[in-house]
């Protein structure tokens, strides 16, 4: 029997929820951590960088990927390759402090086993440690790329200029599409969409699309490429960031 | 027939039951839904790394919004149940009330995630706000199970329209409420939407399984609850029409027979949503309180003819079969946390009180009954009362208008003068809107807890 007041209540429940929407907006980072690092650091050759990893051999040895900033601290990952396989996988650095130390001894463990059974930088994220993750999985991949690219400078004299560019992130309408390519000896000998579309229609979409993609980029050696039909967003943001990481591999 | 009521044996076990307050579960219920929007949130929250510019923020916005917007519709069916926790705890007036308003706040959220999404998508495709149109049209022909959402969604936004106040009281009430029951139909369609192309369901699994229970869930409640449950009640109880009395110039009481009507454990103070199967009358149902506590073999409701079914309910032929729903109501003995128990009743809300002055376990002097009506003609039940309030050693009081039609004075003093320890009773209440609230204010003048004054009230 409390009088109520349907227009205040009314006010009150819009400005309650405009406020809590535009505050977990403002809360949010405004560049993903992973994202900004591969369009920012991923341009310099990754094997020129560290003096330690450069040299490792791939037998049996260690290799160090380059550190990984993350917006918790730097993630640096140490390899122990044995016969072509990657044996130990350890975080010689990683996030430190409060939280931290609790969220690291968590998801360390379990990231370091995943490389190993996966034997690629293609791991899933541990939740809860989604940035550490982020970062680990650069570190990771800057790891195999040194090891493999020391294990070509045995074979081959092209193979020694390899370097692996990323492009800049092209927004489509249903995700972002993330391009890395490996260039030697001026071509492109590798194409691969490190992100693209995920989620219901696109899942399909994407695993269609993408190895055509991939497969076009390195045949074509140029972003010139036909879009893939179906998948026309996709292909549009596959082109943009093939660009860029283009431009970025020649500047 | 009525003297017989009065001292059934169903009536003489529930006087037998021990004052044992039930706290509404109200703040708990709350509770439960914040937290589960809080989930909702984090759902969101944890599968966002980082939002880019304003474009992002836009599409975060319709997300965030989507999210909200999917789970309460989950609750908003879910009100309206008929659980028996919500009816008969809560109170079924509450509840509709609470059903409104998140429904309202519901197609906000949906119209705020439609324009969002589509002005975000428009921005993300290199177009301006002014193409949301075009984008809209764009999303529904590629995206998956986005025909549906529109459909559904152009269903809730009708529904909406027709359940705004203004609008609805000029509807029939059967035509609005018909249209109302496409919601389920609006849900169904926007749902697939949700799976398919939410990005959070397709990264989480674990929240696709959240979602398929939450959905599934309610699904189940409704068929349980509002579809097998008055089926079950129904072929156990197989009632009729037994008679229909003239208790005053325009209030009929209706008896209905049955099977073993104890077994349903309807308490006095509680409605069912009645609906007799005579030609006119088949497609609508009505609540009305029971006015006598139930007997093993007898039912029986009063009612005021005021609307077009109510009128009707006089020429209802013995026999004919009734298909109740019930019951629900939480204006029972439960609410009680005092020995002594003051009843209001103001015109034909006489109808639950007269249950509840019956049944209301007490000494003599405990209950007290305060009946306001235009006219000593209009005092329906009242030889009963009467009698009641003999047997019992309990109190009747009415209070008319005067001769010249004057109101009566109901006012925290005159209470106070009438019933001197009137702070010191619950207070069950039912009358008309404007009555309840006068009453209201004079009992809380008197010194009567708000939380001792029950009352059901259906105004939205």
């Amino acid at each position: 029997m409390r009088k109520s007041h349907p227009v205040r209540r009314a006010v009150l429940a819009t400005a309650a929820t405009v406020s809590g929407i535009v505050l977990l907006l403002s809360l949010k980072p405004a560049s993903d951590p992973g994202a900004a690092e591969a369009a920012g650091g991923a341009a310099p050759p990754a094997a020129a960088q560290s003096p330690q990893g450069g040299s490792q051999p791939i037998g049996d040895g260690t290799v160090t990927g380059d550190a990984a900033r993350t917006q918790y601290g730097p993630v640096q990952v140490r390899l122990t390759v044995s016969g072509g396989k990657i044996t130990k996988a350890e975080a010689i650095q990683a996030p430190k402090g409060g939280q931290s130390d609790q969220v690291t001894s968590d998801a360390v463990p379990k990231l370091n086993q995943a490389a190993i059974e996966a034997q690629s930088a293609d791991i899933d994220a541990v939740s809860g440690a989604t940035y550490t993750s982020t970062g680990y999985k650069k570190s990771l991949q800057s790891a195999l790329d040194k090891a493999r690219s020391a294990a070509g400078g045995g074979g081959g004299e092209a193979q020694a200029q390899a370097k692996t560019v990323t492009g800049d992130v092209a927004d489509t309408q249903y995700g972002p599409v993330q391009v890395r390519i490996t260039v030697a000896g001026g071509k492109i000998t590798k194409a691969e969409a490190v992100q693209a579309p995920k989620g219901g229609q696109s899942d399909q979409v994407t695993s269609d699309a993408v190895p055509k993609l991939n497969q076009a980029a390195v045949t074509a050696g140029s972003a010139d490429i036909d879009a893939v039909s179906g998948a026309t967003y996709t292909s549009a943001g596959y082109k943009k960031s093939l660009q860029s990481a283009l431009d970025k591999a020649r500047g | 027939m009525t003297t017989t009521l009065a001292g059934g044996r169903a009536a003489r076990r529930q006087t037998m039951r021990r004052i044992r307050p039930r706290r509404s579960p109200a703040v708990p219920l709350l509770l439960a839904v914040g937290a589960g929007a809080v989930a909702v949130l984090w759902l969101w929250w944890s599968n966002t790394p980082s939002i880019a510019d304003t474009t992002g923020k836009i599409v975060a916005a319709g997300r965030i919004t989507g999210l909200l917007a999917g789970y309460l519709m989950a609750l908003v069916v879910l009100q309206m149940a008929r659980v028996p926790a919500l009816e008969r705890r809560v109170g079924s007036d509450r509840v509709a009330r609470w059903h409104a308003m998140s429904g309202r706040y519901t197609v906000s959220l949906v119209i705020a995630h439609v324009f969002l999404t589509m002005w975000g998508y428009a921005l993300q495709a290199g177009k301006s706000l002014g193409d949301i149109v075009d984008q809209t049209v764009t999303s529904i022909n590629t995206l998956p199970d986005m025909g549906k959402a529109a459909i559904g969604t152009g269903l809730l936004l009708v529904i909406a329209f027709i359940s705004v106040g203004a609008i609805r009281r000029r509807l029939p009430y059967d035509g609005w409420y018909h249209v109302h029951l496409l919601t389920y139909a609006a849900v169904y369609l926007t749902f697939w939407h949700q799976i398919t192309t939410g990005n959070e369901f397709a990264v989480e699994p674990s929240a696709k399984t959240f979602w398929y229970g939450l959905y599934g869930g309610v699904t189940a409640m409704v068929l349980w609850y509002r579809i097998l449950t008055p089926i079950r009640l129904n072929l156990r109880h197989r009632m009729r029409v037994e008679a229909v009395i003239e208790e005053t110039p325009g209030i009929v009481s209706v008896l209905i027979r049955g099977r073993r009507l104890h077994r349903i454990g309807a308490e006095a103070g509680q409605f069912f949503r009645w609906r007799f199967l005579a030609p006119g009358m088949r497609f609508s149902s009505h609540p009305y309180s029971l006015s006598a506590a139930p007997r093993p073999d007898l039912l029986r409701i009063t009612v005021k003819a005021i609307g077009d079914h109510s009128s009707r309910l006089r020429e209802l032929e013995p026999g004919t079969r009734v298909w109740a729903e019930g019951p629900y109501g939480a204006l029972t003995a439960q609410r009680r946390s005092r020995g002594k128990v003051l009843l209001v009743a103001g015109g034909v809300g006489i109808t639950p009180m007269r249950a509840l002055f019956e049944t209301l376990p007490g000494a003599a002097g405990d209950i007290t009954l305060l009946y306001r009506a235009n006219s000593t003609q209009d005092l329906a039940l009242w030889d009963e009362l009467a009698k009641i309030a003999d047997e019992r050693g309990a109190r009747l009081m009415y209070a008319v208008n005067s001769p010249d039609g004057e109101r009566p004075d109901i006012s925290a003093e005159s209470l106070k003068r009438k019933i001197p320890d009137v702070d010191k009773h619950d207070v069950f209440m039912c009358g008309p809107p404007g009555f309840a609230q006068q009453v209201y204010e004079a009992l809380r003048g008197a010194g009567v807890p708000a939380r001792r004054i029950h009352h059901e009230s259906f105004e939205m």
